[in-house]
């Protein structure tokens, strides 16, 4: 079964917001509404103090918080674990934007394509199924693969099936150490970050 | 939809590939070039910066028509009152003035050229100015030298100096192969571009330990593996120590003494006076039998002008001894007490550069063996311009040297030339002088040659000898001569005027500069200025003509790529690449190219542009393909020529490919071999040496060129005569930027590479995602400082100087200094739509342009003491 998955290599990631402006112009977001965004954060007092820059957006969780709460069934989640929103059915109420651990849901009246309903990270669907059709591999193939992860210039972004054990990100994976944002709260993300090789 | 392959060269760290998508006639979307991803060592990809460039041709503030101004009275809260012309009319203006100018002579009564050109973006733009630069060439003398803010936002030593020393206008580390990089203020994530992202992230993924030095938290700190947060302008401090440890407390076998003693200058002997001991007859030096030692020869000492100081039975010293001993007081502890790093700190860096240099191995690189020394130390701009920046810049080269990581792979490479010729190859700018160093087009400072009446305004041939003398020279002067100097010349030099014609492209002074307030009260004085604008701004506020030119994703021009360039852009191939319309050009926008045609034509330079673009000019001789000189020429039928003599020259000889084979694939590459990365084995095979470490040529030329002004009369260059020594030593630089105890904060200010360069400062795209990284939105103090001041987050704070002050909101963080504020970028505009609106102030308008702050070399620092209070 696929499932496809994120993965962002924190020693790479530059904060440059190129995935951000890609992304941006791909969907057509609105000013102020950014699916894939990079945290620039600090830990620690100076002079002892670390930054980290950490892309963020939706997680595709395996237990959206946002698609429980849902009034509407707008949020579903497909067998390959894409979280999905159906604009049409979508009353634009936000208990989704709320629910969300992530702030990965935005709402926007400036969003002339799905005016005053949620929106969010798709991970691309229409480029990873419009390419599936035509036989290509997302996360290999650029015409298949997420724009916020082709514009990358530190190659700090990946995609790919996390199911198969032949996969890029499955390879990244082993070899390194990895987290999850939240897992405490059992949402189970599928946007994993990497921080060292592995022991 | 089609797919439109261009390239992006809005910065120096490019050229980079993409491609546009364009539907029904209308850009949509900027995609990195995948196809190019084998051949650009960057993945074929491009910045955040070039997805602005679909806002930027669809922006609603572009000028699309020429416009002139109504409105005679020039100032800051003067309306211009632009109103849209024709381009007849347009060009019938300018031409008018220019035909009259010839009439009259090109130089003026103080023997400079009457009209003047400024371009921004460290030679940038040429890349997006078509034909203009043979339009150029065609006029003759002309004023490049005011400049755009350059000498406090370049790399002003490492140009001058690197060139001297290695070829090195720009110098990187072999990022490919480096293991351990001492980064001093280099903020290569923000100014690195795309190659030097994709790079460096390699390199840290395979193991590469990066030190940032530096008195904030960079996003380059931030991605290194440790930040040693030292006190601002004290790098040369930092670096003598590590000095003094490989010198002082490492045994001498651990540096590469071979390296020294065979290929640098180290065993050369001094003479008491300073100067080298030389053979009577053949005046060559004298090379000592050991890298430390003391030899009385039969021999000369000749200094400056050619005198010879002594002569006999002389006793010499090496250079390297003479380093040796200069060296020794610069212990880590002395060094702890000016830099505020611990000794023991600096000690271990010291001692982990030295165990990575890997002294004594090699490395086969295409079948060539070479030294393999994976050390590298990169400086930023404000530790490479100003006072300091030479000691800084020669501690960095004598650090490489001494473990003979100095153009060798896996140490530092200086990747191209701008004041050697021929710039396309530096290897070939590698000539024998007659001390069996490196030659250098130094200006002359010899009686004869040496002349009090510049051709320029900045007198750059006059008072710089480093500067040289070539097409990049002008540039490279003091550019902030031409506007201190327009109220008072100082003695010797002619007096300075205003430029008759002034032309701008891709600049904006106004901002960019030092000193802004000051600039903009002169530039009210122009008489004519001519902009080629994309939106209004604060320096085509004081125009006369605007001119919309087709912006980048509009028109047609053909570029080198690869080989070895810029920063990072050292390339595994070479060729060309072209940029071409992906639409036409909106409105009344033209390509510059014919826009520069039709100026040829108006002002009967029509003959010596089209020979000027026929000899190479736009970048390639044109040879068979060459154009009629007698008559005007299309902006396709122009590159249809560059197109195929290029191919022409890339297949040697064997393919003419014409425009349109090009539009379809957008670029062509041959490799380029990776051993010319380096200069070490050019130097060798020709039996000349590194310039490493005593400066007895600067010695000379320096105390020659004091002679030749005092003669003159001119002594207020004294001050920055005395930074020509043959061994540098530690001066309170620091210090020099005192202003007392009102003003105890250090401002600084640090790429945003969203915005670098600046020309998308007016995209809302750029302006949004760039809020996201910490310190577009205002001022950042040290959080902890800030609690102590009462100061809050979004808090407005007055920021002053003695003269000067301006008002930011308030950023704390805690990865900067508690004694140092940081300004990104280059903002407080008032006239660019957008940017107009950001509340976000510049240091340009605070930093002084003053003779006291400007070095030898003609530039000051981006640096400067601040008082800090909440604004009321």
């Amino acid at each position: 079964m696929t499932r496809w998955a994120m993965v962002a290599d924190l020693r790479r990631c530059v904060g440059c917001q190129t995935c951000t402006a890609a992304c941006k112009q791909t969907n057509a977001t609105p000013p102020g509404v950014q699916w894939r965004r990079v945290l620039d954060m600090e830990v620690g007092e100076y002079p002892e103090v670390k930054r980290a820059f950490v892309p963020v957006g939706c997680m595709h969780c395996d237990e959206p918080p946002c698609m429980h709460v849902c009034p509407s069934t707008a949020t579903k989640k497909r067998a390959d674990g894409i979280v999905t929103i159906d604009y049409d059915l979508c009353i634009g109420c936000a208990y989704c934007a709320v629910a969300c651990p992530y702030q990965a849901r935005y709402k926007s009246s400036d969003d002339t394509l799905r005016p005053d309903v949620a929106t969010k990270c798709t991970f691309c669907v229409e480029r990873i199924d419009a390419g599936l059709a035509q036989g290509l591999k997302p996360g290999v193939d650029p015409e298949a693969t997420p724009v916020c992860v082709n514009s990358c210039i530190a190659q700090a972004l990946h995609f790919g099936d996390v199911e198969d054990a032949q996969s890029n990100i499955r390879g990244l994976l082993a070899e390194n150490q990895h987290f999850r944002m939240h897992e405490e709260l059992g949402t189970g993300p599928r946007f994993y970050y990497l921080w060292d090789k592995a022991p | 939809m089609k797919r439109v392959p261009t390239y992006c060269y809005q910065c120096v760290a490019g050229p980079d590939l993409l491609t546009v998508k364009v539907e029904d006639g209308v850009v949509r979307e900027v995609e990195p070039n995948f196809a190019a991803a084998a051949v650009h060592p960057g993945g074929g990809k491009v910045c955040v910066k070039a997805y602005g460039l679909v806002q930027k041709t669809y922006h609603p503030d572009r000028v699309l028509q020429p416009m002139k101004r109504t409105n005679p009275k020039k100032g800051h809260d003067e309306d211009p009152g632009f109103v849209p012309i024709s381009w007849d009319e347009a060009l019938g203006l300018i031409s008018q003035k220019l035909v009259g100018i010839r009439a009259r002579g090109l130089l003026d009564e103080s023997g400079y050229p009457r009209v003047a050109a400024s371009f921004g973006g460290g030679g940038t733009p040429q890349f997006y100015m078509g034909s203009f630069p043979a339009f150029l060439a065609a006029w003759g003398p002309m004023d490049m030298g005011f400049g755009s803010g350059q000498g406090v936002k370049c790399y002003h030593s490492e140009h001058l100096y690197g060139e001297l020393w290695h070829r090195g206008f720009t110098v990187s580390p072999d990022t490919p192969l480096t293991n351990y990089l001492i980064s001093c203020g280099a903020n290569v994530e923000a100014s690195g571009g795309v190659v030097g992202v994709w790079r460096h992230a390699d390199a840290r993924a395979r193991g590469m330990k990066r030190v940032q030095v530096e008195p904030h938290l960079s996003v380059t700190g931030a991605c290194s593996a440790e930040w040693v947060p030292i006190k601002p302008k004290t790098d040369a401090a930092f670096l003598y120590a590590l000095i003094h440890v490989l010198l002082h407390e490492s045994p001498r076998e651990r540096l590469d003494v071979e390296f020294l003693y065979k290929h640098t200058s180290s065993p050369y002997l001094v003479g008491t006076h300073g100067y080298y001991l030389r053979e009577p007859a053949s005046s060559a030096p004298i090379v000592g039998g050991a890298l430390e030692a003391k030899e009385t020869h039969v021999s000369l000492e000749t200094g400056a002008d050619g005198e010879v100081l002594a002569e006999g039975r002389l006793e010499g010293e090496t250079a390297f001894a003479k380093l040796v001993a200069h060296m020794k007081p610069y212990t880590p502890e002395w060094a702890a007490e000016i830099c505020d790093v611990p000794a023991a700190r600096i000690r271990r860096i010291a001692n982990e550069y030295l165990d990575a240099a890997c002294v004594g191995q090699t490395i086969e690189i295409e079948g060539k063996t070479l030294p393999f020394r994976p050390v590298a130390v990169s400086l930023g701009k404000t530790v490479t311009n100003g006072w300091g920046g030479f000691e800084c810049c020669w501690a960095r080269t004598l650090l490489a040297a001494l473990v003979g990581a100095l153009e060798t792979p896996g140490g530092i490479l200086g990747t191209t030339v701008r004041l050697n010729r021929p710039m396309s190859e530096r290897h070939k700018s590698v000539r024998a002088d007659a001390d069996g160093l490196m030659a250098y087009p130094f200006n002359p400072t010899d009686e004869r040659h040496w002349s009090a009446r510049p051709n320029i305004r900045n007198a750059y041939r006059s008072m710089v000898p480093l500067a040289a003398d070539g097409p990049w020279s002008q540039a490279l002067g003091p550019t902030h001569f031409s506007w201190m100097f327009l109220d008072a010349t100082p003695p010797g030099l002619p007096r300075v005027t205003l430029p008759e014609v002034w032309f701008l492209y891709r600049t904006n002074p106004a901002i960019s500069f030092w000193d802004t307030a000051k600039l903009e009260e002169r530039m009210a004085r122009f008489p004519f200025v001519v902009a080629f604008a994309f939106t209004r701004d604060e320096t085509n506020h004081y125009a006369d003509v605007l001119l919309p030119d087709a912006t980048d994703l509009e028109s047609l021009q053909l570029i080198r790529i690869g080989g070895s360039k810029y920063i990072e852009q050292f390339w595994d191939h070479e060729g060309f690449a072209l940029r071409q319309p992906a639409i036409a050009p909106r409105g009344g926008a033209r390509d510059f190219t014919d826009i520069a045609t039709a100026l040829a034509e108006r002002t009967g330079l029509l003959e010596p542009y089209n020979a000027a673009i026929n000899k190479g000019t736009l970048g390639v001789p044109l040879k068979d393909f060459a154009l009629d000189v007698s008559r005007p020429h299309g902006v396709e039928e122009i590159w249809e020529a560059v197109c195929k003599a290029a191919s022409r020259e890339l297949t040697n000889g064997a393919e003419a490919h014409g425009l349109d084979w090009w539009k379809e694939h957008g670029l062509a590459t041959r490799p380029f071999p990776r051993t010319a990365w380096y200069l070490f084995p050019t130097l060798a095979a020709k039996g000349l040496r590194f310039e490493m470490p005593y400066q007895e040529r600067l010695l000379r030329i320096g105390t020659e060129l004091g002679r030749r002004l005092h003669e003159h009369g001119m002594t207020w260059w004294d001050k920055q005569l005395a930074e020509y020594q043959a061994l540098p030593a530690w001066k309170d630089f620091p210090g020099i930027w005192d202003s007392g105890e009102q003003y105890p904060f250090w401002l600084l200010t640090s790429r945003s590479m969203q915005y670098a360069w600046g020309g998308n400062v007016g995209m809302q795209l750029i302006k949004e995602v760039a809020d996201n990284i910490a310190g577009h939105s205002g001022v950042i103090v040290n959080a902890g400082k800030a609690r102590e001041l009462g100061i809050h987050e979004g808090d407005w704070l007055e920021i002053a100087t003695p003269q000067h002050s301006v008002r930011a909101k308030a950023v704390p963080r805690q990865g900067i200094r508690p004694d140092t504020l940081l300004l990104l970028g280059q903002f407080g505009h008032w006239q660019t739509p957008v940017a107009k609106d950001f509340g976000m102030p510049s240091m340009n308008s605070l930093v002084p342009m003053s003779l006291e702050l400007t070095d030898a070399t003609g530039s000051g620092a981006d640096i400067v003491r601040v008082a800090l209070r909440k604004a009321a």
